[in-house]
């Protein structure tokens, strides 16, 4: 039995729909268990559940060819992955800025997929994202890029919305930064105005795409810093993308390893790196070191 | 004696036509009387035909002597505020046809001109003065000249004069008539090239004549120019939204009034609309030909601005749950007009100038009250002031822009407390970078020289997002 056709530029995809959501749960339960160092609860559903998802780019250059995950409300799920491997077209799918080919993508059980433009507006206000070149609004403080999404979006008022951004830039450690606009920044402070801005959100899930591959190695270490504390010491889910191996070994609780468009591998950290069970994932862990 | 000039002081005068009343009743009782023929007065007006007050001019009084008179003096009054001082006067007296020999000697004191003869004139003669370099009264109005005469019997009243007409004088007129006689005015004008193109008397004459012409302009353009930043923006946006139709509709739009001269859309809209009965003022017209031909010029200008706004910027506020209305009007248009002020800028001052076009349809702008004033006084000056008034306009626009730029172009490098590492080099060639507004300005300046707007190259072409 097979669900709706997507097709784009003359190749079609026929994709089962998407699994009943107690039952897709359970077998991601005791698919994950072991792979994860998330504390399952018996019964709880994966917020983000992907599902033979492909993407395919003008019809031709399939880059996501069927990937599946599932990821854990708090789980910090780090992806790796030679260079074009589709990390960020996946990452880009997840909160629609690109649009899947075919698959499914479910938030807290929701189909994201195939949504009218006022719905995926709903839908990304729940996906936090941060990018690799930061991405601030040039012409706004770093108050008012934390502001921004909660008037606008959130529809906060000024003070509550001040006083959020506020906070979360104090926890990034830019307190006393919060008038200086983007060009004033370091790249490093940018970056954490931006993590801010996203968490300020308070998204179900937090996605980070190479995060700290624009900065200086001197600036990487302040923004791991403030992953590193946003993982451990939030509730926040986290996705994330990075050439990081340190962060990944003492932060994930789970490294995905993802070549040719696929998942090839995923596991506890220390089993990705310690004891990598595909030639592909060696290969590329030793050409890391 | 007494005056018929409007807005005198009215004690004044009556107390003169009292005096006059009290000595004419003190004379004795004659019959004869020195007859006013005439008395004219020559133009001083600079480029016209009036006589202005307070300005030196030439008189010319003629009066006949009657029979039975011999007239040894003749004294010519002027109302209070005219003068003779300075004047040199010709005297002439005419037998008939022929010049009498009679010598006469003129004093000017202040308000009265006393010419004495050698020896008396006979009856039937004409007397003639040509009163050179008098002032008539600088507040203007009609003008007698009286005064009175001396015959054998001894002082007579001298009937009045009709009334000459003068123009009240202004700074302007005493500016230029200074000028006329400014010995360096005169050596400046005697060359061809300074005369023609730069006649002082004229340019300051112009300067005056211009103004409303030159507000009409500031006015045309600064009402107009508001509608066209809106239209053009509506356009900018139509001509990147996904929608063929709405695309078509702007591109259309855009290039026609592109790729037509402005000079065409007048004529079109100033002899097309009367044609099919709509009536409309000519200024009014005028402002809203300038804003539409102006806001296809900013349509691209926006357009090209729009897309040079990194993708980056779309997909963050679109990851916040952004809408398209909200990432056009809080992210993207911000960023937008700041990049776009410099050529915005330029487009006004092209604008500006473009309304000097309007003249060709009657519509009384700077250029046409120049063309006027050149045709009357036969001089290239006026042009030269019209252009001193484009100019006062635009080089400090000119400048404005470039210090912008300069701001702009600094600030984005971040002026601030930012440590000069690499990392600036390596955000900005991760991709997504933000390009220098200096940068843009170079696609940007061209845009009114291109008329398809090859140039205005977006440096990354983007769909706009819509969410
Ligand atoms: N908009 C697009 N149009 C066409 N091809 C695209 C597009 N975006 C990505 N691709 C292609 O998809 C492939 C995967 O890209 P992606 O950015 O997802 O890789 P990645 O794993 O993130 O790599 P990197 O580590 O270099 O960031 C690449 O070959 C890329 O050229
Ligand atoms: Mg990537």
């Amino acid at each position: 039995m097979f669900g709706k056709n997507h097709g784009h530029g003359g190749l079609t995809f026929d994709v089962p729909p998407a699994m009943d959501a107690a039952e897709a749960a359970r077998i991601a339960f005791d698919h994950d268990l072991s792979l994860s160092k998330h504390h399952f609860v018996e019964g709880e559903h994966p917020v983000v559940r992907i599902e033979h998802l492909m993407k395919t780019f003008d019809g031709e250059t399939q880059v996501l060819r069927d990937v599946n995950l599932n990821v854990w409300n708090g789980e910090i799920v780090v992806v790796l992955g030679p260079s074009g491997s589709g990390k960020s077209t996946m990452l880009r799918c997840i909160n629609l800025l690109e649009t899947p080919t075919a698959g499914h993508i479910l938030i807290d059980d929701d189909e994201i997929t195939g949504k009218s433009a006022k719905e995926v507006g709903l839908i990304r206000r729940d996906l936090g994202m941060v990018f690799q070149s930061f991405n601030l609004f040039p012409h706004l403080t770093a108050l008012e890029n934390v502001m921004i999404g909660q008037t606008k979006v959130l529809k906060k008022n000024k003070d509550e919305a001040r006083a959020e951004a506020v906070k979360q830039l104090e926890a990034v450690g830019l307190g006393d930064r919060i008038d200086y606009k983007p060009p004033q920044l370091s790249g490093g402070q940018q970056q954490r105005v931006a993590i801010a801005r996203a968490v300020a959100m308070h998204p179900k899930v937090l996605l980070f795409d190479e995060p700290t591959s624009a900065l200086d190695p001197e600036l990487v270490r302040d923004v791991l810093g403030v992953m590193r504390e946003l993982a451990l010491h939030g509730d926040m889910t986290m996705i994330v993308v990075t050439h990081e191996m340190g962060f990944a070994r003492d932060v994930g609780d789970r490294v995905v390893f993802m070549e040719g468009g696929v998942v090839v591998e995923q596991g506890l950290p220390e089993q990705v790196f310690d004891n990598p069970q595909h030639d592909r994932t060696k290969q590329f862990l030793g050409s890391i070191k | 004696m007494s005056n018929t000039r409007r807005g005198t002081k009215w004690g004044l005068a009556a107390l003169v036509a009292m005096l006059a009343v009290a000595f004419a009743l003190a004379a004795p009782h004659s019959a004869y009387a020195l007859t006013t023929n005439k008395a004219t007065a020559r133009p001083n007006e600079n480029g016209g035909s009036g006589v202005i007050g307070g300005l030196a001019t030439r008189l010319t009084w003629e009066g006949t002597v009657e029979e039975g008179e011999k007239v040894s003096s003749v004294t010519l009054v002027l109302p209070e505020g005219g003068t003779f001082d300075g004047s040199s006067t010709k005297i002439t007296v005419l037998e008939g046809l022929s010049r009498a020999k009679v010598e006469g000697t003129a004093t000017p004191a202040d308000t009265q001109l006393e010419v004495t003869f050698s020896e008396p004139i006979e009856a039937g003669y004409l007397l003639r003065l040509e009163v050179e370099g008098m002032k008539f009264p600088a507040d203007g109005g009609e003008v007698s000249v009286g005064g009175s005469y001396v015959n054998q019997d001894g002082e007579q009243q001298l009937a009045e004069s009709k009334p000459i007409k003068t123009i009240a004088n202004t700074p302007l007129q005493a500016l230029v008539a200074t000028l006329d006689e400014a010995p360096w005015v005169q050596a400046w004008n005697s060359n061809p090239f300074l005369g023609m193109f730069f006649k002082p008397q004229l340019l300051a004459t112009a300067f005056a004549t211009l103004v409303p012409g030159w507000l009409l302009c500031l006015l045309i353009v600064v009402i107009a120019y508001p509608f066209a930043i809106v239209l053009g923006l509506i356009f900018a946006l139509m001509k990147i939204s996904k929608n063929p139709l709405l695309r078509l509709i702007a591109i259309v739009y855009i290039n026609i009034l592109r790729g037509t001269p402005l000079f065409l859309q007048i004529y079109i809209m100033f002899f097309g609309l009367p044609m099919m009965n709509i009536n409309i003022d000519n200024n009014v017209l005028g402002v809203i030909v300038i804003a539409i031909n102006a806001s296809a010029y900013l349509a691209e200008i926006f357009r090209a601005g729009i897309q040079s706004i990194p993708q980056g910027q779309y997909e963050a506020a679109s990851s916040l749950g952004m809408n398209y209305f909200q990432t056009m009007f809080d992210i993207i248009l911000p960023q937008t007009i700041r990049r776009v002020i410099p050529t915005v800028t330029s487009d006004f001052i092209t604008s500006y100038k473009d309304t000097s076009l309007l003249s060709s349809v009657g519509v009384m702008e700077l250029m046409m009250f120049a063309k006027n004033l050149t045709s009357v006084s036969g001089n290239m000056t006026p042009y030269v002031a019209a252009a001193i008034f484009y100019l006062i306009v635009t080089l400090p626009l000119i400048k404005a822009v470039g210090y912008v730029e300069q701001r702009i172009a600094n600030s984005e490098r971040g002026g601030g407390p930012r440590p000069k590492g690499k990392a600036a080099v390596k955000a900005a060639s991760a991709g997504e970078a933000t390009p220098l507004p200096s940068e843009l300005g170079v696609h940007f300046e061209a845009a009114r020289d291109d008329a398809f707007g090859t140039s205005v190259s977006p440096l990354a072409p983007v769909a706009v997002q819509e969410v």
